[in-house]
């Protein structure tokens, strides 16, 4: 019986070892180890046996079974990995086909170039707040120390809507209007449209944008202009960006200033962008006229203050190296995909 | 202002090179718009000797000259001038030479003949008599014997000079002159400032026996000097002085001309000269023009005045528009031969008024409009007077009227330097400071910390310590201001709430694939008639810009939609076969027209979409994401836009209130556009949108129960709307019900005419317990009954 076993043994791993798929392995499974396979009828033999013989023949057989149990499984999965193996290599794919598109779209290029200043500004604690674009003389003009027929408004050729109403001409009015209504210490930015009579040109519009910047608080001093100045170019233009002022003239700003930057396309060394001179003009700025902090019932003697605006379509144009402002305004969705 | 740096020259002394002097202005405050150098555009033409002189053969005109440059071979030149003559000297333009007349001259062959450049005439080089004697001949310029074969011909005619455009700015009118900016450049390089020392001779009797002065409106003229001048004796003016006229861009017209317009450019202050004997009854009256007086100006126009504007009359008619152009009448002309001098302040208001209601602009106008000073009028007179003098140009009258109502006082200005300080940030030396204010001629003494500033009215742009602040620093050097960090309060930026939902919104946009658009604010006045909409419909109340750029741009609009038309069209007519466009932007509205008061500014988007993906239904999804992202509950309803396709647009009711209206394009307004492929467009109330308070999320339990899903296929009349359906389910099934699914709309076979089925699946399910057979029989039995009641019935 024993030396039965160990024939039955044998053949089973022989079998099992020679089978070639998993068809012929579940054949032999039920051949041996099945209720009626060869090693299950051994097991049934077992009456015949004393009652001493029987616990060891008993533990043959189950070791028997175990070994040929275990190789039909070791075998299958060696089976099933091959069969994957292949099946994977036949899945092989052209990885340089075109992809799927996800449909997305994209925002304005001005509202990027914005989107971008307005964090800036918000993590140096400035408030984001908006302004009418229909502005009365008083608040256009008038708070911002431009008198009528001051020739400060021939610096603007404004769009008139009816008596003392205009499209603003700066974002500079909404400075005004946050003074009426905060108390310093201020610090706020007014991105908006602005119009000025400027008739159609690669260069110029009628409708452009600014951003306007407002500090007050006790103590405010021009350097502080240029701290906040340096770290606003650094941000956009890159950490090595030296910011350059020019003395300059704006009626609501005394003393003002014209803001230059290193070229960020030679790094201050002189090429075709900025005409050979390292330098870009970016933006005019100034420390808030005495008149027009007491024309917002602030008291210049204890606050002082300093301004800014931001050209953000000049800006947008130049991050991208758009020639030509209409784009801006033309809406060619080839044009819109590109940034 | 153009000016010249020989003329500069005259007043101060410049130890550096041209381009180092603008670097040092431009960080003063003066920035430069240009440096032209004189005879840039003249290249590379020398004195040539004309050695040989053969005809051409196949010319009759045309003559074949060798010239001599000075090198060993001669320069074969073709000419067609005919006064040329062998051993003249004449100007050569050689091969690859410019001439200011912007030619390039380049060697070539005339009729078969080499010629190696061009011999030029005085007008070919742009010059006048003025220049070189004989440039105004007819034929080539024939040079003086002694100038030197193959000198060039910049060195000839003395072209050595600069002309530097400085930008001067509105707070500086006083810089707008020669002194000027002398001045200021005496401030910048440290150097000496020479101003002219009027001195004259005259030559007796009394200016009272000439001429009398009545100033009547002191308001419009604070300042009136008439001075009087006899035995003109006109011609032209010196070459220096043309010259600087010249480069400031005037013209030189005779020596009493050139001398009120160079005082005007070298003191800032406009002179007018009237032709003496033109004067009725021998009166000067400064006064207001008549209702329905006339004057006809030197350029020969008429106009015709109004009260508002000043003139100067004399007893019997305006003579001059005051400040803005003198009258034909009193011209002064080569035989004139006695002289009235003025020399004036005019309120700066007026004259721009006056300019700009007769549409002039004069060198004169523009320098009052910016403001000139009354003490520096009487400088101006005497300046002219020492010119007339110098140049020999006539007699002058002893006297002066000089009409004012008292000049002003310096003002004085007391700061601390602390106070300067503390608004730079720069520490600059006290000492420092007292010697900048000095040198800008603001006599400025210091006691302890406290500056005592005399301001003289020249410089009425210093009102407080802002300014001298600024005076200090832009000598003192912007270059010296570091960069800080602002002291203070600790500041957190935000954003306002309407803004952070429009962000949201723009990103949900982005997600579903559309492409932000920016246009203007304004649209041709007749845009909004491609609407068609109704003759009472308040769009069409739309805001007029008084003095816009044109009729294209000319009107506020009181919606997006034209502008969003013209995107889709432009994008439609470039091939470009799919899109989804939105804007956010205002339309303004009115609170009346004509305005009075600031028009409500609305937050408003558009958005458009086409492409053979796009229907109607892809728009209502846009639209139905961008209000529950804004947390409100949608409505449907049909709507009347006679811009939109009758039969396929729907208005939107947010939380009850009307927020858009979209729909297919209507054909109509399609073809306006030249769109010839369906577009769907909405035009959303962002206001609405933004004002709705979303409510805050409280989170629900995820469902224990199992659903039940039940099909409900329906007959019923073919144009009940299937929102009407779902509403019947809805109120049949009530809180168990939780969500109906639309599987089908089937018209056709077996559907009865005028019919059609609609299968809907329908999920309930309790919160508490699994529903038992009874429940949802309950329930299926209200949904069919409600289903019932409006005229659907169960498909059997």
């Amino acid at each position: 019986m024993k030396s039965q076993l160990e024939a039955i043994k044998a053949s089973a791993i022989a079998a099992v070892n020679a089978a070639n798929d998993q068809a012929e392995i579940e054949a032999l499974r039920v051949q041996y180890l099945g209720k009626k396979g060869e090693l299950t009828a051994i097991l049934k033999q077992m009456g015949s046996l004393s009652p001493e013989e029987r616990p060891v023949m008993g533990q043959l057989v189950n070791e028997a079974k175990a070994v040929v149990e275990g190789l039909i499984t070791e075998k299958t999965a060696a089976m099933k990995a091959k069969a994957q193996e292949e099946k994977l290599k036949a899945e092989t794919i052209d990885i340089t086909l075109p992809a799927k598109p996800v449909k997305k779209g994209k925002l304005h290029p001005l509202n990027t170039v914005l989107d971008d200043m307005i964090d800036i500004f918000v993590s140096m604690g400035f408030d984001v707040v908006d302004g009418p674009e229909v502005e009365t003389d008083h608040y256009n003009f008038e708070c911002l120390n431009v008198p009528a027929d001051h020739p400060a408004r021939d610096m603007q050729d404004t769009f008139y809507l009816g008596e003392n109403l205009l499209l603003r001409t700066q974002t500079s009015a909404a400075q005004i209007r946050t003074m009426e209504n905060r108390k310093p210490p201020i610090r706020v930015i007014c991105p908006g449209r602005v119009f000025r009579a400027d008739e159609v040109d690669a260069t110029h519009s009628p409708v452009f944008h600014q951003i306007e910047g407002l500090v007050v608080d006790k103590g405010i001093t021009m350097c502080d202009l240029k701290g906040v100045l340096e770290q606003f170019a650094q941000e956009i233009y890159g950490k090595d960006t030296q910011v350059k002022f020019r003395p300059s003239f704006f009626p609501f700003t005394e003393p003002s200033v014209e803001v230059d930057v290193t070229c960020s396309e030679c790094g201050g060394k002189g090429c075709r962008v900025c005409k050979g001179s390292g330098w870009i003009e970016i933006l005019g700025a100034g420390m808030v006229h005495p008149n027009v902090l007491k024309s917002c019932g602030i008291d210049p003697e204890e606050y002082s203050g300093f301004a800014f605006g931001i050209g953000l379509d000049r800006l947008t144009t130049t991050r991208y190296k758009i020639s030509d402002i209409r784009l801006l305004f033309e809406n060619d969705k080839r044009f819109l995909d590109q940034f | 202002m153009k000016i010249s740096l020989n003329t500069l020259k005259y007043y101060v002394d410049i130890n550096t090179s041209v381009e180092e002097l603008c670097n040092k202005m431009v960080m003063a405050g003066f920035e430069v718009e240009s440096i032209e150098k004189q005879g840039d555009n003249l290249v590379n033409v020398v004195v040539g000797k004309i050695e040989k002189i053969t005809p051409h053969e196949n010319s009759d005109h045309l003559q074949i000259c060798q010239i001599n440059i000075g090198k060993d071979e001669l320069v074969q030149i073709v000419t067609g001038a005919q006064n040329v003559f062998e051993g003249a000297l004449v100007p050569a333009a050689l091969d690859d030479s410019y001439l200011p007349c912007g030619a390039h001259i380049v060697k070539g062959k005339l009729r078969g003949v080499e010629s190696n450049g061009m011999l030029c005439s005085g007008e070919e080089l742009c010059i006048t008599e003025n220049d070189y004697e004989g440039a105004s001949v007819n034929g080539i310029l024939i040079l003086k014997d002694n100038e030197v074969i193959g000198t060039d011909m910049r060195e000839v005619l003395g072209m050595d000079d600069y002309i530097i455009d400085f930008k001067i700015t509105a707070n500086r009118p006083d810089c707008n002159c020669f002194i000027g900016v002398a001045k200021e450049i005496s401030v910048v390089l440290g150097t000496e400032f020479k101003a002219p020392v009027p001195t004259y001779k005259t030559v007796g009797e009394s200016i009272n026996d000439y001429v009398s002065i009545d100033v009547q409106n002191y308001d419009l003229c604070p300042r009136y000097i008439g001075r009087v001048v006899k035995n003109l004796r006109i011609k032209e003016s010196p070459d220096w002085m043309q010259k600087a006229i010249i480069a400031s861009g005037m013209r030189p017209i005779n020596n009493i001309v050139d001398i009120t317009n160079f005082v005007m450019l070298e003191t800032g202050q406009p002179m007018h000269a009237f032709n003496y004997n033109d004067l009725a009854n021998k009166q000067i009256i400064v006064r207001n023009a008549a209702i329905g007086e006339k004057i006809t100006t030197l350029d020969g126009k008429d106009y015709n005045l109004t009260p508002d504007m000043l003139v100067i009359a004399d007893g019997e008619k305006p003579s001059c528009l005051a400040g803005i152009m003198g009258g034909k009448e009193s011209e002064i002309e080569a035989d004139t031969t006695d002289l009235f001098l003025e020399c004036a302040k005019f309120r700066r208001d007026n004259i721009r008024h006056t300019g700009r209601a007769l549409g002039i602009r004069t060198e004169s106008s523009g320098r009052f409009e910016k403001g000139v000073d009354i003490v520096n009028v009487e400088y101006a007179m005497e300046r002219a007077l020492q010119l007339i003098s110098d140049l020999d140009a006539g007699d002058i009258i002893d006297g002066v009227i000089d009409c004012n109502n008292g000049l002003p006082e310096d003002r004085i200005l007391t700061v601390t330097t602390d106070k300067i300080i503390e608004l730079l940030g720069v520490k600059v030396p006290d000492d420092e400071i007292v010697k900048i204010l000095n040198s800008l001629g603001l006599e400025t003494t210091i006691d302890g910390k406290t500056l005592t500033t005399k301001v003289p009215s020249i410089r009425d742009d210093i009102e407080g310590r802002a300014d001298l602040a600024e005076e200090v620093m832009r000598i003192y050097g912007y270059d010296k201001i570091v960069s800080t960090a602002m002291n203070g309060s600790v500041m957190r930026g935000r954003k306002l709430p309407e803004r952070i939902k429009t962000d949201k919104i723009k990103a949900l946009m982005l997600s579903a694939g559309a492409y932000e658009i920016a246009t203007y604010s304004f649209i041709a006045s007749k845009a909004i008639d491609t609407l068609l909409l109704a003759e009472d419909d308040v769009r069409r109340n739309q805001i007029k810009i008084i003095n816009p750029l044109g009729d294209e741009y000319s009107t506020m609009r009181t919606q997006l939609t034209t502008s969003l038309l013209t995107v889709l069209a432009t994008n439609i007519n470039k091939k470009i076969n799919e899109g989804r466009f939105f804007e956010i932007s205002k339309r303004f509205i009115a609170k009346s027209l004509p305005i009075t008061e600031q028009p409500e500014e609305i937050p408003t988007m558009s958005i458009g979409i086409y492409g053979s993906d796009e229907d109607f239904f892809s728009l209502k999804g846009i639209i139905e994401a961008i209000c529950q992202l804004c947390g409100a509950h949608t409505q449907y309803e049909r709507s009347s836009e006679p811009y939109l396709h009758p039969g396929r647009q729907a208005l939107v009711k947010a939380n009850n209130v009307e927020c858009a209206v979209f729909g297919e394009l209507h054909p109509t307004v399609a073809s306006t556009y030249g769109i010839d492929t369906k577009v769907y467009i909405a035009e959303i109330k962002l206001d609405v949108l933004l004002g709705i308070n979303k409510r805050k999320t409280v989170y629900k339990p995820l469902p224990k129960f199992p659903a039940v899903e039940r099909d409900f296929a329906m007959l019923c009349d073919s144009d009940i709307p299937v929102g009407n359906l779902e509403k019947a389910i809805s109120q049949g099934a009530g809180r168990l019900l939780e969500k109906i699914e639309l599987f089908d709309i089937y018209q056709g076979a077996q559907i009865p005419e005028g019919k059609k089925s609609v299968a809907f699946s329908v999920y309930l399910r309790s919160a508490d317990s699994t529903l038992t057979d009874k429940e949802i029989e309950d329930v299926n039995g209200k949904i069919i009954k409600k289903l019932e009641s409006i005229g659907a019935e169960l498909r059997k």
